[in-house]
């Protein structure tokens, strides 16, 4: 080849390569940040990322863009192996032009938005930028509008999984919100629709970037964020592993994995995590990390509606997706929240063939009137709508407390779970014992001479008949009872009965889950 | 930081309250540096001159049992007090490492969502 046009292109390359120059990455390294290579660098095995779109150039003249130097135009983008699977990202580079999204930008994220969708293949979004170009007007809004409805067409099909290493304001933030995974590290990642200068000249309040919308706000109050991480290299760790659990598209099973025992120390006095005193609260994590293999459970969303556990884990090498009341939490209360957690979870686990193994031990939903005015009814709808619709296997086990509505929401024969398991100290009922008694029979109690001595005898007589788990054996609403000890056996049994399970659903255009 | 006095069951108590972001916390350092970000993952230390938070009840319930006393050195998960809700012995526990400043509940005392039940310092 003519020498000259190697080494233009080896000129060419370099200048895009060094993104926006020397003294910008110094900056962003002072600010505890990595560039958009070194993170793809990281994401990526060794030596398999192709870059796609490096010579893109924005087409923009106005208000001195003419003069606006931009490798790249402040985004790198391309496909690559992670753990030898392929995925698509691209990163923007906040040291051109401070990321900002342009026309140029914008197009070249549909290109690998397209090829990822068309190729079945997971893509990671990582966003590092300032927001729209401004210079660039609507040609940058219309940018952003498709976006959005790439991953829009994407959701259900390939996993999406937004990165948060930088700023993402204003519309920037909803890209994020479409994807299934949000994932921000603290200190550097910020999202948040107005900023705080435009709060601050609207409300009066001050709050600080990191505040409004830094890594703890999202993990703790928003929910936004699914995990969190001290910095971009434990981010860029937890990416991989969470890439670990999922299938590469909807028709794909997620990767297996060598069998495992579960940990030794969890399994140990398993049949005691579940205390038999119904008002005791216990940490159901204990139970979950007892039954899968070790070192595989992976919580979502952990310091978010604590009162429901969701994430995934392996048992026996298969990955499932847990599901669990946490009664050490507002008494493992349904409430909105822990009902917009699940419900989200549920779906993502029905689009991409994750087994459902739902743990519950749950008095009923939260009373209160904020959650009535709040919208209960709508927001516990999901619950029930997104277990109906699951046509994924689904495995329930009744630890301890499923009464009334809350019973039925959490994956119950009657919303079509495939096997029901019960504990021994399950206490499957319309209502707790002490309130049924009491409605029951108010009118034995209101004649008797001592009425506290009457309530506690007829409550105690109802719990033994009723909050048992062989009235619902009795009707095969539970299929069978186990202990805690056999459980794991008995789980993985059933995962591998219904590894075959097929159900159809009506042809529609999509449902109209309450939202 | 602004002070209220504040009245619920008839009793009125004196409340400081802070503005997030006003200064530091004990608990949340808000670092901005890469080099200090990995101290957030280490269980927060014992602050006295830290901002006063309130724990309120997380949902309607009995005050069943209060396990610590006004002036008494907590740390960060301990169990302060056992409320009695949806037939659940709830375990409010300490969020940080502190001090008792003052103790709202009573034990056999109803409450409800929001009401106060103690101060950390």
């Amino acid at each position: 080849m003519d020498n000259d046009r190697t080494k233009d292109l080896e000129h060419r390359r370099q200048r895009v390569l060094a993104g926006g120059g020397e003294a910008r990455q110094a900056k962003q390294r002072q600010q505890g940040k990595w560039t958009a290579r070194q993170r793809l660098a990281a994401l990526y095995d060794e030596g398999t990322f192709q870059e796609l779109g490096m010579f893109v150039e924005h087409r923009s003249a106005e208000f001195g863009m003419d003069q606006a130097d931009a490798p790249g135009d402040g985004v790198v983008t391309g496909f690559g192996q992670v753990d030898g699977r392929l995925v698509y990202a691209f990163a923007q580079d906040f040291t051109v032009l401070g990321g900002s999204l342009g026309e140029m930008h914008a197009r070249k994220v549909h290109v690998v938005q397209d090829l990822a969708l068309k190729s079945g293949a997971p893509i990671v979004a990582m966003a590092d930028s300032g927001g729209a170009r401004i210079q660039e007007g609507i040609d940058s809004l219309n940018g952003y509008g498709e976006i959005f409805r790439r991953n829009t067409m994407a959701s259900g099909v390939i996993p999406q999984i937004s990165v948060i290493v930088g700023p993402s304001a204003g519309g920037a933030v909803y890209s994020p919100a479409l994807t299934d995974f949000v994932l921000m590290a603290e200190g550097i990642g910020q999202m948040y629709i107005t900023g705080p200068q435009v709060i601050k000249a609207v409300t009066g309040e001050d709050v600080s970037h990191e505040a409004l919308g830094g890594a703890q706000t999202h993990a703790r109050k928003s929910g936004v964020a699914h995990l969190t991480f001290v910095d971009e290299t434990a981010l860029m760790a937890g990416l991989k592993r969470l890439l670990g659990y999922l299938p590469s598209n909807n028709l794909a099973q997620p990767p297996a994995h060598p069998a495992a025992e579960p940990e030794a120390g969890a399994v140990q006095g398993l049949d005691q995590v579940v205390p038999d005193d119904p008002n005791k609260p216990y940490d159901v994590r204990q139970l979950i990390l007892g039954l899968t293999d070790q070192d595989s459970f992976l919580e979502l969303q952990p310091a978010y509606a604590q009162n429901m556990v969701i994430g995934f884990g392996r048992l026996a090498g298969r990955v499932v997706a847990w599901c669990a009341n946490q009664p050490r939490i507002l008494a493992g209360c349904l409430d909105i929240d822990a009902s917009d957690k699940l419900a989200r979870f549920v779906r993502f686990a029905d689009a991409f063939n994750l087994p459902l193994l739902t743990l519950i031990d749950t008095p009923g939903y939260l009373p209160g009137t904020a959650q009535e005015y709040g919208g209960i009814i709508r927001h516990g709808a999901k619950v029930l709508y997104a277990y109906s619709e699951a046509s994924v296997a689904k495995i329930s086990v009744v630890l301890r407390k499923a009464y009334g509505g809350a019973y039925l929401a959490m994956c119950s024969k009657s919303l079509g779970a495939d096997l029901v398991l019960a504990l021994p100290t399950a206490e499957i009922a319309v209502m707790g014992p002490e309130g049924a008694a009491n409605i029951i029979f108010r009118a034995q109690i209101e004649a008797a001479a001592d009425q506290d001595a009457t309530r506690k005898r007829l409550v105690a007589e109802y719990r033994d008949r009723f909050s048992s788990p062989y009235v619902a054996a009795a009707r095969q609403y539970v299929d069978q009872v186990v202990t805690a000890g056999e459980l794991r056996h008995a789980l993985i049994a059933a995962l591998w009965a219904l590894g075959e399970k097929s159900e159809d659903r009506p042809a529609k255009k999509h449902g109209n889950i309450p939202l | 930081m602004r002070r209220f006095k504040v009245t619920v069951n008839g009793h009125s108590y004196e409340v400081e309250v802070e503005e997030e972001g006003e200064r530091p916390t004990g608990a949340r350092p808000a670092h901005s540096h890469a080099t200090q970000r990995h101290e957030q993952v280490a269980p927060p230390v014992a602050d006295s001159s830290g901002p006063v938070e309130q724990i309120v009840a997380p949902l309607p319930g009995t005050v069943l049992a209060v396990k610590v006393t006004a002036g008494q050195a907590v740390e960060s998960g301990q169990v302060l007090l056992v409320l009695e809700a949806m037939k659940m012995e709830n375990e409010i526990v300490a969020p940080r490492a502190g001090t008792v400043k003052e103790l709202q509940a009573r034990q056999g005392q109803a409450v409800n969502t929001g009401d106060p039940l103690l101060t950390i310092g």
